[in-house]
């Protein structure tokens, strides 16, 4: 078991501060930010010329490069080379202890490589030299000048230490120089007992105190489970203290969090509608579980017509059959509350844990795709500042780069995604990741659906090693953001040690050595473990055997921590998997093992330190019952009646530089979306890249034929409006936009993602019946929707406490939903782009549903105007309009087809026209006719479902008719000049070039 | 020689396009064999019974330090020597993106040096952003004359580049030489490059690195443009989709694939 180490303090106590030495090395190269490492050796063990060469070596690009190298105490001496080259200021920075600092790692590996003992440790940082030229750039001046600039741009706060200098005064104190982070923690205490023998306000102390985040009804349970007489015979004979450890309570809380457990989705429901707000209730129903009525009631309604569902709700993501002998899987995770405080970790953690869910999918599927959707506080807006709230501008920034490192290092491409920007997100970013994958339906004669976990089975710890990171994670996602926020919560991802760990369980599922696997995610191992114990009805870990980042953790924090890049696997090969990972350079540990006791147990130096019930752990939980209310909103509150001024050209140049319409270019581009070389689609097509595509295709199997499809659809702008629509209306977007690239309208499957402000009433929280109704509403339209179009939901998760309160301000997000979906097209050269195609051919309007101008963004930029009622979409009439498009694609009618989404009509017709060498000229005398409206800005600028515009090839006009034989309308014919015009009874609205609209479009972006 | 159609394809630390490679290496006609770097390190006599090497794109190690550093240091101790003679005896050798990297880090890039150590450097992009778009390139006049190797029958033509370190940077006293080694060329500066170089081959021309993904554009509905192309040339797409495309109708980047299965052959 040579990967097994179990020498837990492998690093630091070896190099203890006596003998260790610290060597600081800075790169000066291009540019005045000098890439700089710390370096603690033994001298007793290391040379310190071999160590410099080697450093040299590892470190410096001669052909660019040159080293600064002198003992931290010594590198004072750099300063005088500084100030002669005419710097004002230095500063220095580099990771608080414990952070994850994947450089450093990835240096010591290269120093083994040269020779150097593992005994050498490296932090990384950098030091900056700063002049006039930096001080002007920051408009800055100062020491405490750039203190502040730094904080957030150079460095995050939360996770790195930053020094600054002016290099005019004397010299820092050498001592004072940032020299080695290490951690340094007290010896760990014993695992407590912890009396529960209290009354209600104690208890509510405990949990509180301890972040446990349980109720006091939930805490009174696990009080008279513990006051059972039988259960304290039981613990006696086991020689467990009648009252539980901390190890036993801080399980029970990770396994009852509301991340864990949904005990909303879950939760009695007493659901009243008024038809007004403060009438009395008009209806009255009594909701036995949102997820089981409407969820999981959708999904089993359509099973006898859907055959191809697999594997839905049960494993970390849902697996559709996708031929005979793959399997398709998708899941989507939030990661809101850890991108809220430092937005790069929390998204980069975000993708890569939901990364895991599709490793750890069935027997271990690959990841083929990812996903993300964002939703933000505009930073170019005035935001509402409080010292617990990150500066507006620096989460996009953090959050895009912690998708693209996550996505890009991992070798999956970032197909699809949204960014939406509204106020109410200032409360928390909202940051969805999602990650399909593939895997094989049967290996050597096993089934890979499934899990095969048998008593008897090993316990193996697959990946990085456990520190204090994330722990209460699980629990912290389920309280609002307040001052006493734990920053063990920030973490780091470690993209390049999770890939190893991807290829290895790949290839570790090819030689059919796992028999189950799941992923270490919210809750560690309590709940890795604590899940796949219910497979045999039994486990026990040792945790002497789990092998940690340093030493010093409490037994309770190694159970729950949440440290990243960790696969939990059931084998009965270890040897085998021992073996494998030695080549891939994994680290394997033999935990425990799994059996049929009806527990879950943690040992410690040969003594018990948590024995919990399985029955109780998964079971003991009693729903919550909650107050539900709903009214409708007041239409004639949003309704004035005003019409806008300006004219129509300058409105849609607006509209296309609006921040939720503006071209994602920037974005997209830093994503590698093409690795993997499965792409059909792409975000951006057409001969310039810049037709933005409703959906992405790619070849799952690259050796067939059979495209899948990736969309999503976010509509939160109608929340308020009306929650019900809103659902319905992101089912509607997400299959809509996956039609439009050539989908099988009957083939979606679909995934929910609710991101919903505290729908629990209290104090601080009183309208939290109404959210709550909200969410019913939500819903029930979810489930219509998804009915109508025959599309199953497969998978999906909830974040339910989208809050800011640090007890001065209380924000909160506005209610949302994601749908995210795939889908097939059974040959990809059926597939279309959205740019318009050739001159003369037909512009067409499909219809399936009602328009409105309230809630568009028309309404949010001119204000006022607005319509009494708000959009519909036909259920009946839509899906079988997708139907007859998706025929029209397969005949080749169609050359190219859109949909209509934020700025309407226009915006969609001009998006066509960016994209493309030729360009449009429509009419809109016969849609007015058909609304039974002339007003320009409704027919222009209206928002609503179940529209598509597309192109018709010039001589196919009348087949296309005929299949198309109520719901549509001809707009007007593509034309070889680069411009877009529209007009309306004789008069001319819109007559603009293509380059005008293009330059509009790409300037909205708030963020870089 | 024997096994004229093996082909190598390196995987693991952080290499990430290794299946895709080696799908678009079996459509060229070379027999793929995917082979883990540790693997190839414990026994680097598994490169005489191959034909041609390539080391992939991706983000070994992480990309840390230098892209293709840490795998360079790693190859350099066990496998630098047998590659040499690898190399000596006429063998191909191809590095993507990141292979592309690794190959300069080693040194085996622009020419072979005998310390091991790099002579020029691919460096971020001047945007300082990773990039991934499509970019029009052009194979230099200067090495059109003879034999073309990879790019026999290739002058212009598209791929896609995903990197945030393709910056060739080249010290003043090989900025000369550099350009006999510039294999191929981006026709608008897409990342700062010296003299908008996007490929480097040796002298002998049987070591080629290059920035933009071949593996990437091995069927046409991976171009940005495959629909509207569709339109101009359906007899094209029918004839890929029932998969009688003749060899000279292939998408380039198959094509230089298709190159150098043709080189293998006469080893």
């Amino acid at each position: 078991m040579t990967q097994s180490t179990h020498d837990q303090e492998r690093k630091s106590p070896e190099l203890s501060k006596e003998k260790s030495s610290i060597l600081c090395l800075a790169v000066l190269g291009e540019g005045n930010t000098l890439p700089t490492y710390w370096i603690r050796y033994d001298q007793q063990i290391v040379n310190r010329k071999e160590l410099e060469e080697a450093l040299v070596k590892v470190l410096v690009d001669s052909t660019y490069q040159k080293a600064l190298l002198a003992s931290n105490q010594e590198r004072l001496s750099w300063l005088e080379k500084w100030i002669e080259q005419g710097y004002l200021f230095w500063a220095e920075k580099q990771f608080q202890p414990g952070v994850t600092d994947n450089l450093s790692n990835t240096i010591e590996e290269a120093l083994g490589l040269t020779g150097i003992s593992s005994t050498v440790e490296v932090a990384s940082g950098a030091i900056y030299l700063i002049g006039q030229e930096e001080l002007k750039a920051w408009s800055v001046q100062g020491l405490e000048g750039i203190k502040e600039h730094a904080a957030y741009s150079l460095y995050h706060p939360l996770v790195e230490s930053f020094h600054v200098y002016d290099l005019r005064k004397a010299p820092p104190e050498a001592d004072c120089l940032l020299a080695f982070p290490s951690v340094s923690l007290n010896a760990p205490r014993k695992p407590q007992v912890i009396p529960l023998a209290l009354d209600d306000e104690q208890l509510m102390d405990l949990s509180r105190n301890r972040l446990l985040a349980l109720s006091l009804d939930e805490m009174k349970v696990v009080r008279s489970h513990y006051k059972n007489k039988q259960h304290r015979q039981l613990r006696k004979e086991r020689g467990m203290p009648e009252d539980p450890t901390d190890v036993e309570l801080e399980i029970i809380a990770q396994t009852w969090s509301e991340h864990c457990k949904h005990k909303i989705f879950n939760a009695k429901i007493n659901y009243v509608e008024r038809k007004a707000k403060g009438e009395k209730p008009a209806y009255h129903q009594s909701i036995n579980s949102l997820y089981k009525t409407y969820i999981k009631g959708a999904t089993k309604k359509l099973r006898p017509v859907r055959q191809d569902l697999l594997s839905v709700f049960e494993d970390n993501s849902g697996i559709v059959k996708w031929d005979d002998e793959t399997g398709v899987c998708f899941k989507v995770e939030t990661h809101n509350s850890p991108s809220a405080l430092e937005p790069y970790g929390g998204a980069l953690t975000g993708i890569l844990g939901v990364n895991r869910d599709i490793l750890g999918t069935g027997l271990g599927a690959r990841p083929i795709f990812n996903t993300d959707v964002f939703c933000f506080a505009s930073p170019a807006k005035e935001q509402p500042q409080r010292p617990k709230l990150l500066p507006a501008e620096t989460i996009p920034r953090g959050v895009r780069k912690g998708v693209e490192d996550g996505g890009n290092k991992s070798g999956i491409p970032t197909v699809n995604g949204a960014v939406h920007f509204h106020d109410g997100y200032r409360a928390k970013p909202l940051v969805f990741c999602g990650t399909g994958g593939v895997l094989p339906l049967k290996l050597h004669g096993i089934d890979h659906v499934l899990k095969h976990t048998v008593v008897n089975d090993r316990i193996l710890m697959v990946g990085g090693r456990v520190g204090k990171d994330g722990i209460h994670g699980a629990t912290f996602s389920s309280e609002s953001l307040h001052e006493g926020s734990p920053v063990t919560a920030v973490q780091i991802g470690d993209p390049f040690t999770q890939k190893r760990v991807i290829d290895f369980v790949m290839a570790a599922q090819e030689k059919g050595l796992i028999s189950g696997l799941t992923d270490n995610g919210a809750g560690g191992l309590s709940s890795s473990v604590g899940e796949m114990a219910t497979i045999t009805n039994g486990a026990t870990i040792d945790l002497d055997k789990v092998p940690l980042k340093y030493p010093g953790l409490d037994d309770w924090e190694i159970v729950i921590s949440e440290s990243q890049e960790r696969m939990t696997l059931s084998s009965s090969r270890v040897d085998e998997l021992m073996e494998l990972a030695s080549q891939y350079q994994v680290e394997v540990s033999d935990i425990g093992h799994f059996h049929d006791g009806g527990s879950f147990e943690v040992m410690r130096g040969g003594e018990c330190v948590a024995s919990l019930a399985l029955e109780f752990l998964h079971g003991g939980l009693p729903p919550l019952e909650l107050e539900a209310t709903w009214h409708p909103t007041d239409l004639a509150t949003r309704f004035t009646g005003k019409t806008a001024a300006a004219n129509p050209e300058t409105m849609l140049l607006e509209l296309l530089a609006h921040e939720n319409i503006s071209s994602r270019e920037k974005i997209v581009r830093q994503y590698d979306h093409e690795v993997q070389g499965k792409s059909v689609i792409k975000q951006f097509m057409g001969a310039a890249q810049q037709a933005p595509c409703d959906a992405a295709v790619i070849l799952p199997v690259l050796t067939s034929r059979t495209g899948l499809v990736v969309s999503n659809g976010l509509t939160p702008q109608w929340s308020d409006l009306d929650p019900h629509l809103m659902a319905i209306m992101a089912v509607d977007e997400a299959i809509r936009n996956g039609v439009c690239v050539g989908a099988d309208p009957r083939s979606f499957s679909l995934l929910d993602n609710f991101c919903w402000p505290d729908p629990v009433l209290s104090e601080r929280n009183q309208d939290g019946d109404y959210k709550l109704g909200q969410l019913v509403r939500a819903c029930q339209g979810l489930y219509e929707a998804c009915l109508a179009f025959t599309a199953p939901l497969i998978s999906g998760k909830d974040s339910m406490k989208n809050d800011f309160d640090d007890g001065v301000l209380r924000l909160s997000i506005p209610p949302t939903l994601l749908v995210s979906a795939i889908a097939r097209v059974e040959d990809i050269g059926d597939c279309i782009s959205s740019e318009l195609k050739q001159a003369d051919n037909f512009i067409y309007i499909l219809v399936a549903g009602e328009q409105s101008l309230t809630g568009s963004h028309w309404q949010e930029l001119y204000g006022g105007g607005g319509d009494p009622k708000l959009p519909a979409l036909d259920l009946e009439a839509a899906p079988a309009l997708y139907g007859r498009l998706h025929q029209a694609i397969k005949k080749g009618l169609v050359t190219t087809a859109h949909d209509l989404s934020e700025g309407g009509l226009a915006v969609a017709l001009a998006e066509m026209v960016i994209g493309s060498a030729c360009g449009a000229d429509i009419e809109l005398d016969a849609l007015a006719r058909r609304e039974n409206r002339d007003d320009r800005d409704f027919l222009l600028f209206a928002e609503g479902p179940g529209r598509i515009l597309v192109e018709i090839r010039k001589d196919e006009k009348e087949q296309f008719e005929q299949l198309f034989a109520k719901d549509h309308v001809l707009l007007g014919r593509v034309t070889a000049e680069s411009r877009f015009k529209a007009s309306l009874c004789g008069e001319e609205l819109v007559d603009t070039t293509t380059e005008n609209l293009t330059g509009a479009w790409r300037k909205g972006l708030p963020f870089n | 020689m024997k096994g004229k159609d093996k082909a190598l394809v390196l995987m693991g630390d952080g290499i990430n396009c290794e299946f895709e490679t080696a799908h678009a290496l079996r459509l060229a006609g070379f027999n793929p064999e995917l082979i883990h770097v540790s693997r190839l390190i414990e026994d680097p006599s598994v490169l005489d019974h191959c034909s041609f090497l390539v080391l992939p794109g991706g983000f070994s190690f992480g990309d840390e330090i230098e892209s293709g550093k840490v795998l360079a240091i790693k190859l350099q101790e066990r496998v630098r020597q047998r590659l040499e003679k690898f190399i000596e005896s006429g063998r191909l050798v191809l590095g993507i993106c990141n292979g592309f990297q690794a190959l300069v880090q080693m040194g085996l890039l622009p020419e072979s040096t005998k310390d091991g150590k790099n002579t020029v450097s691919l460096l971020s992009n001047e945007s300082h952003h990773f990039i991934n778009t499509w970019v029009e390139l052009t194979v230099p006049a200067s090495s059109r004359t003879s034999s073309n190797g990879f790019f026999e029958g290739l002058d212009h033509f598209q791929l896609p580049i995903r990197h945030g370190e393709g910056r060739l940077g080249v010290p003043e006293h090989l900025r000369k030489d550099i350009l006999t080694h510039s294999a191929l060329v981006y026709n608008s500066d897409v990342n700062g490059s010296f003299e908008k170089i996007a490929a480097l081959k040796n002298s002998r021309g049987n070591v080629l690195g290059m920035m933009p993904h071949p593996e990437a554009f091995v069927r046409w509905t991976h171009h940005p443009a495959w629909t509207s192309m569709k339109l101009d040339n359906p007899e094209l797409f029918r004839k890929e989709k029932e998969g009688k495309l003749p060899e000279e109708e292939a998408p380039q980047g198959l094509r230089i694939l298709i190159n150098a299965r043709k080189m293998t052959e006469v080893l």
